[in-house]
């Protein structure tokens, strides 16, 4: 009776730690990796200085050459679409989780790992150029991660006098005798709906067909996100001429901003795109 | 029986303790609502302040926040460094100076009448006083420190512990509560005692001669903007000062993107203006009678020039005379009560 019991319990145990294993092999849940790659057209973005001979140089519609010595983005908001049409987000309202600071030169920040993504198969994905309007607020105590890395001294994402994050920002040179260029861009808005409001929003919201489905569950995809930085001066929306009102658009000036927003994030009504495209899906 | 008496013994101590714990726990006073002497004929409040009224020792609190060099990353500049009290709370400088003698974008302008403002700033960038105070916290120019920081010094010292207690209540020390507290510091900041007040309101003083032609002059070529009993209509004008050369200057057309704010300002409150010099967005002029001066000889042309100059060649003419008796009148809107301690 001893041995039957034994017996019996080693069955249990056995097939206990075999369905263990099957589980394995279908996990509830796995990664994505956002990979993003910054290029000019066709080439992929190099920075560098004034003088650089390697910086990557781009010539714009209006035939202005330019290139950059830094490069960086807020990317929040991330929503994955399933074939299913149901929507999936990512950490929408935990900045320290859910958003990232693109920076062209730091190298791990261009995979930006999306954990714990619900397993099936994913056709679309949305997300936002900068910071939606309720996060904006530089709130350190709320987001101490984000906070500190958007404003480390290297990185200078914060845009004090307008108590919020900047969302892009673009440094480099423009034209043969290298002019300075300083893009940076950031939202001013101010008051509660309803009542009096004043301000630019600089946020844009992006959505992404997959060209590959992205499937989620034994595998991990990759999701290869380019972002066309040509289209900063010959964008979908405008093309722009670079000259001593608009190059260093009084850094923090909302004036020319815009123009440069439009092309970057789109319009936000018939432009959803920006500079923003699929590179490719790895599943 | 030993066991017995002992463990009786710990007992009695352990409710002795509890007892006495009891007692230690400190009674908080009462915190009132202050009533804010508001002054006849003054514009409407801004609404922020009927969501953060000024109350005994919110008020205290804030005031001593404001004058708390803590909050700056070295320890060396407070809020009352920049806005101190005998220049109407500006500082005297053509630029604002913050830690480590970095220079800021403009001129600091003085601190009142906040509780009667729809906008803040020369650019008019914020429409809620308790916004303010984080800017010049986490500003590298000014105090260049972060309200993190801000709030683990003020945590280590038990009389800020004890005041926030009083004021807010449960909850310890928190960045919301820091500008509340300064805010309504600034509210109780009211300043509508000067002669041309009194006058007014007909409590015995008179004008001289020259001031009061000041007054029908000041009627004439400057009541259009500096209008109202706070000597500012708030609206935003480029009057085609000289302009600043800090690339990150667009006025009020860094807050709208509006190419027809490119550099116009929020039109300052001529209060208590002999104390408040250099004058200008970022000091461009060191007395009144530059500026006076200034207008007189013409300003700086540009395409979203105010009418009010554009339609009148560009200028506002004013005599000799003329401009010694506009200056005798301004300063008759000097409070002295409000620059004295």
């Amino acid at each position: 009776m001893k041995k039957l019991k034994n017996f019996l319990l080693s069955i249990v145990v056995i097939s206990s730690l075999t369905s263990c294993s099957k589980n394995d092999d279908h996990p509830v849940a796995n990664n994505i990796t956002l990979h993003f790659s910054n290029m000019f057209k066709n080439k992929a973005i190099v920075l560098g200085d004034a003088n650089s001979s390697t910086a990557t140089v781009n010539t714009s519609a209006e035939g202005q050459t330019h290139h950059f010595s830094e490069l960086k983005y807020v990317i929040s908001n991330i929503r994955l679409i399933k074939a299913d049409g149901n929507e999936f987000p990512y950490h929408i309202n935990d900045l320290d989780k859910g958003a990232t600071v693109v920076d062209h030169s730091k190298t791990p920040t261009l995979d930006f790992v999306l954990t714990n993504i619900p397993a099936g198969e994913y056709r679309q994905i949305r997300f936002g150029l900068g910071v939606k309007q309720e996060l904006n607020t530089l709130d350190e105590v709320r987001f101490p991660n984000f906070y500190a890395a958007a404003g480390a001294n290297d990185t200078e994402m914060h845009w004090e006098w307008g108590t919020g994050y900047r969302f892009t920002k673009l440094e480099g040179f423009w034209d043969l005798d290298k002019k300075e260029l300083s893009i940076h861009t950031g939202s001013t808005i101010q008051g509660t709906e309803g009542e009096f409001t004043q301000g630019v929003d600089a946020y844009r919201d992006i959505t992404l067909d997959l060209s590959t489905q992205a499937i989620v569950g034994k595998n991990s995809p990759k999701i290869t996100i380019v972002a066309d930085f040509d289209k900063l001066l010959s964008g979908k929306t405008n093309t722009l001429i670079l000259g001593p009102g608009n190059a260093t658009p009084s850094v923090h000036t909302a004036v020319e901003m815009v123009k440069f927003v439009d092309n970057l994030g789109g319009d936000g009504t018939s432009d959803m795109t920006g500079m923003f495209s699929i590179g490719g899906v790895e599943n | 029986m030993k066991n017995v008496l002992g463990a009786l013994a710990v007992m009695y101590l352990l409710l002795l303790s509890c007892n006495q714990e009891e007692e230690m726990t400190p009674v908080l006073p009462h915190n009132p609502e202050i009533e804010l002497d508001i002054p006849a004929a003054f514009p409407p409040m801004n609404p922020s302040v009927e969501a953060n009224k000024p109350t005994k020792f919110g008020v205290e609190l804030g005031k001593k926040l404001f004058n708390e060099t803590m909050f700056s990353a070295n320890n060396s500049i407070s809020c009352a460094s920049c806005h101190q009290q005998p220049k109407a709370f500006a500082d005297g400088r053509a630029r604002a100076v913050g830690i480590y003698d970095r220079a800021g974008l403009r001129n600091t302008p003085p601190i009142q009448n906040m509780a009667f403002m729809k906008f803040y700033n020369w650019d008019g960038n914020l429409l809620q006083l308790e916004k303010q105070p984080l800017v010049p916290i986490i500003t590298h120019e000014e105090m260049g420190s972060s309200i993190s920081e801000v709030v683990t010094k003020l945590s280590a010292v038990p009389e800020y512990r004890e005041l926030f207690a009083i004021v807010f209540g449960k909850g310890g020390i928190t960045p919301e509560r820091i500008y509340q507290s300064i805010s309504q510091y600034e509210y109780t900041l009211i300043s509508a005692d000067s002669k041309y007040d009194r006058i007014q309101r007909g409590e015995g003083d008179t004008f001289t001669e020259s001031e009061k032609r000041g007054l029908h002059l000041f009627e004439q070529k400057c009541a259009g903007c500096h209008s109202t009993a706070l000597f500012t209509d708030q609206t935003f004008r480029n009057v085609g000062f000289p302009v600043n050369p800090d690339r990150d200057e667009a006025g009020r057309a860094r807050v709208t993107g509006d190419p027809s704010d490119y550099m116009s300002f929020r039109v300052p409150s001529l209060r208590n203006v002999e104390h408040t010099a250099p004058y200008g967005s970022f000091g461009q002029f060191q007395t009144l009678r530059a500026v006076l001066d200034y207008f007189d000889k013409g300003v700086i042309a540009a395409d979203n020039l105010d009418p009010i100059l554009k339609e009148n060649g560009n200028r506002i003419p004013l005599t000799e005379s003329e401009k010694k008796d506009m200056i005798a009148f301004l300063k008759t809107l000097s409070d002295s009560n409000f620059i004295s301690k």
